[in-house]
């Protein structure tokens, strides 16, 4: 114990010697958070402030069309920020070729005690027009008045007369919350993607660097453990995260507290964040680097370059941005839901304490929420460092087939394999698309026989030509094998126990999410049939079809290209997809019950090897609700989605579910060529 | 010293390394002879500990590598092909740091780092970072810094790889040098000057096993060639020599 926590100070020690003497970092580190952030501001302030002045220096020029006051022109004329121009046709085409910013249309006269209609004529996309508009609605509103004081004067009635109500807005939220309020939108974004920033290229030279420039090798030769070489490592990364999002607050708060800036001056911006809110942000920030330091390490060292690490961590970069950037979205409520999602739980609370409205419950669970978060990340990027394929197996396993797709299939054809993981998700994820839009035009043009071509034109006969075309071997790829008596058996009573597990996922659900009663009804519709003929019609539209199509894409190729995983993970990933190709914006509501069938399904497929096996459950599954909606009797138990499923039906599933597993897994395990297949190596 | 017995590598299908047996006594050079592909570095690699054998088993100083690689990794040298060197660090630092992880400290490392310094005739350049050095001087930092702990094993993969003449006589001084000393050395290779000046027993590397063993002057008697060099050819390529490749250096 003792060696390893020397061993990973030393390590922490010589790269915080190296990043120190690396100009890239320091510039991420010290020079970005400290410097850029004022610097971008005072930039802002004056392009704003030139702006500002460059619209007011000229004056906009207007034009007044109809028969316009005398009174009110020379309002007009008397403004210095407009001028009145004469147009020629009609002002809209005078609008459009700029050499207007406003018009004023002016109806026919009301006569003595009327109303006359002036319509504004202004281009919301353009701020000189917009400035014409306001400053000539100002002039009209006054002109206005002063017509109305003329009638009331002339009728002896009191100015008040008109104005029964005399309104005033009056904000009780002090300069420094509306300050706050303000800065609360953008600061936090800033804070995460410089702590970002901070760990991103340390991370890369530090993981996949070493890689590169071939001393990862070296380093492993030390009679030290890999864990006290991430540990040193990471606490790298983190330290630099840290401290680059240390010196960004205290910029920040610097630039903002000493009012040195004209803008926050003159918008009445004042900011001034209580110490205990400074600490409890620099408190979150840390969890915050130590999550970002060890995924960042993570990933980079998966990669054999930095090249490569950067093009694998731009994603990740991505994806961190958009929750940091939820809370200048006005109008959502940091709630607990919030608190738990990595990134925007930390950049929700950052504004909480800036607007002084943080609640110390959501700060705790977003505190340890982004603390599990780190240790998992701490846990990838530790598997890496133990990992010799990662470490010398370098990033692409492909390595010696290079070339394009075609190259590939090319060099496949030979060898008959399946399906590599990366293939098969993308022709999935581009089969979904295909068949999301494909569908829609076919079900519009041919409604329920669209449905029907959809199915077997845009899923079965991709699937097919795939593996045909991609050279790969069919009985593999698609689990092509005969099943046995008690796989069919065992299938049947894991589908029958499932079934229901399922009416009751789908029903706990209607508590947290909105039931689509409309769209229900339409499906309800769909699948009930009142004649025999409409029944057997309904039956191969929804449960045949479906259960040949769906199970080659699901359960053959994407299966079948997903083997090397391990199962539990192949299964997951097989209910995940299978469930969002079932989703739509609507539909919400179908994901988690249709992803606990495919996983129950790709479960009995990978078991037994064979994909009839999936098949029949899938068609068990569709048939059976078919069957129970043309029911009558059994109708009115079913329709309402938001009534609890019967109680004895419960245990007897899970008795059902229960046999099901225990036939199947008494089965062999399947042949040879269905074990996770060894990666071949340089 | 270096015990390998029956070790195996294998990356899915493919056997790097098939049953490789060797062993190098104390005061030994021994080298590993083979064409490009033939399992030498996964072989040297399985000995430093970076891979896991497969199947077999391989000792340094009577530690097995699998079941502690912690402590065989400090009675072993292994210098990589690849002289990856910290580019920001100077060559004294780099050294030190190696003598930290291996447990050194205080006056003994500093001591330690100017024996070596001293030693591989480092002092010119002993503050320069290590990234300005020059592939020589690169050579010459590795091999300190590989031998920082003093280790009773040395292990070496091409070590006088791209080096041109007189850097290489350096390498040739020190492997005699450490055999002097008692180091029982395994290096790779496959230039056969290197082998016939400095091996003590070769082992020609075909395929991922080892097809002949035994002094330079044994393997070409067995094989009746008239060189070393071609004496490898014929073991690696089959008794069909090609006329005309592979004559005498």
């Amino acid at each position: 114990m003792t060696e390893r926590v020397a061993a990973w100070r030393v390590v922490c020690a010589k790269e915080l010697r190296e990043t120190l003497r690396d100009r890239r970092t320091l510039l991420m580190m010290i020079v970005v958070p400290v410097l850029l952030y004022p610097v971008l501001l005072i930039v802002m302030e004056q392009l704003f402030l030139f702006g500002l002045r460059n619209l007011e220096a000229e004056a906009a020029p207007v034009a007044l069309v109809g028969d316009a006051p005398p009174l009110l022109l020379r309002l007009v004329e008397a403004d210095s920020a407009l001028r009145v121009v004469p147009i020629d046709g009609p002002p809209e085409e005078a609008m459009r070729s700029d050499s207007v910013a406003a018009v004023a249309v002016f109806g026919a006269t009301g006569g003595e005690d009327g109303s006359r209609s002036v319509t504004l004529l202004y281009d919301a996309t353009s701020d000189r027009s917009n400035r014409a508009r306001g400053e000539l609605r100002s002039l009209l509103d006054a002109w206005s008045d002063s017509l109305l004081l003329g009638r009331l004067e002339a009728r002896g009635l009191s100015p008040d007369f008109a104005r029964p109500l005399a309104l005033a807005d009056s904000s009780i939220a002090r300069p420094e919350e509306v300050g706050g309020y303000a800065l609360g939108r953008i600061l936090p974004l800033l804070l995460v993607v410089i702590t970002l920033l901070g760990a991103f290229y340390p991370a890369i030279d530090l993981a996949a660097g070493e890689k590169e420039r071939g001393t990862l090798e070296t380093l492993l030769t030390a009679p030290v453990h890999p864990r006290s070489v991430v540990a040193g490592k990471f606490v790298t990364v983190a330290l630099i995260g840290i401290v680059a999002a240390g010196l960004n607050l205290g910029s920040m708060i610097l630039t903002f507290q000493t009012g040195a800036l004209q803008l926050t001056a003159a918008i009445g911006l004042e900011v001034s964040l209580p110490l205990g809110a400074v600490l409890a942000i620099f408190a979150t920030l840390v969890p915050l680097a130590v999550l970002f330091g060890a995924l960042f390490l993570g990933i980079a060292v998966r990669s054999s370059s930095f090249k490569e690490a950067q093009n694998a961590l731009t994603p990740v970069y991505m994806a961190v941005i958009v929750p940091a950037m939820l809370p200048a979205i006005p109008g959502i409520d940091f709630g607990p839901l919030l608190a738990v999602l990595p990134v925007a739980g930390v950049a929700f609370f950052f504004r909480d304490l800036m607007t002084g409205e943080a609640a110390l419950g959501l700060g705790a669970l977003v505190l340890a929420s982004t603390t599990v978060y780190a240790v998992l990340a701490l846990r990838f990027a530790a598997s890496a460092f133990g990992s010799e394929r990662v470490l010398f197996g370098g990033g692409d396993e492909d390595a010696e087939v290079r070339g394009g797709f075609l190259e590939r299939l090319r060099a496949r054809r030979g060898e008959r394999g399946v399906p590599s993981e990366s293939e098969a998700l993308v022709f999935v994820a581009l089969l979904a698309v295909a068949f999301f839009w494909g569908g829609i035009q076919l079900q519009l043009r041919l409604g329920e026989r669209g449905l029907l071509a959809a199915e077997w034109l845009l899923l079965f006969v991709p699937a097919a030509a795939f593996v045909a075309a991609g050279g790969y071997d069919p009985v593999r790829t698609l689990s092509l094998r005969r099943p046995g008596g008690s796989a069919l058996a065992g299938a049947v009573l894991l589908i029958a126990g499932a079934m229901p597990m399922v009416w009751v996922i789908g029903w706990l659900q209607t508590f947290v999410l909105p039931v689509p009663w409309e769209l229900l009804e339409g499906l309800e519709e769909l699948v009930t049939a009142d004649t025999p003929a409409r029944l057997a019609w309904l039956l191969l539209l929804l449960a045949v079809t479906p259960a040949v199509c769906e199970e080659i894409v699901f359960r053959g190729v994407l299966l079948g290209g997903t083997r090397t995983l391990s199962p539990w993970r192949l299964v997951v990933l097989n209910g995940v997809v299978f469930g969002a190709f079932h989703l739509s914006f609507e539909t919400v509501i179908r994901f988690l019950p249709t992803a606990t069938l495919g996983m129950v399904i790709a479960w009995a497929v990978l078991r037994t090897g064979s994909i009839w096996v999936g098949v029949l459950m899938h068609l068990l599954n569709n048939g059976t609700i078919v069957v129970l909606a043309s029911t009558p009797a059994l109708r009115s138990t079913f329709a309402d989605p938001e009534a609890p499923p019967p109680l004895w039906l419960v245990p007897l599933a899970a008795a059902l579910f229960a046999a099901g597993l225990r036939i199947l897994l008494r089965l062999p395990t399947p042949h040879p060529g269905h074990g996770p297949d060894p990666t071949p190596q340089p | 010293m270096i015990r390998v017995s029956t070790l195996t590598k294998r990356y899915g299908p493919l056997e790097a390394v098939r049953e490789l047996t060797l062993h190098v006594a104390p005061g030994e050079v021994f080298a590993l002879l083979g064409p490009n592909g033939a399992g030498k570095t996964t072989a040297l690699r399985c000995l430093a500990t970076l891979l896991r054998p497969t199947g077999g088993t391989a000792s340094v100083d009577g530690i097995d590598v699998v079941a502690d690689p912690i402590a065989a990794r400090s009675r072993l040298a292994f210098l990589a092909a690849s002289m990856g060197l910290y580019e920001r660090l100077s060559a004294r630092e780099l050294i030190a740091y190696f003598g930290r992880l291996h447990g050194l400290g205080g006056g003994e490392l500093g001591g330690r780092v100017e024996e070596l310094v001293e030693l591989f005739g480092i002092g010119d350049f002993a503050d320069r970072l290590c990234g300005r050095l020059s592939t020589g001087q690169r050579q010459r930092v590795s091999l300190a810094r590989a031998l920082v702990h003093d280790p009773p094993a040395l292990v070496l993969d091409e070590p006088t790889l791209g080096l041109d003449v007189v850097s290489g006589q350096a390498i040739y001084d020190f492997i005699e040098r450490e055999r002097g000393r008692g180091k029982a050395i395994l290096f790779s290779t496959h230039q056969m000057d290197e082998v016939d000046l400095l091996a003590d027993r070769v082992g020609v590397l075909h395929a991922g096993t080892i097809v002949a063993e035994g002094t330079p002057a044994e393997l070409v008697a067995a094989t009746g060639e008239a060189s070393l060099a071609r004496a490898f050819l014929r073991l690696v390529t089959g008794p069909e020599v090609p006329s005309g490749a592979g004559g005498p250096p």
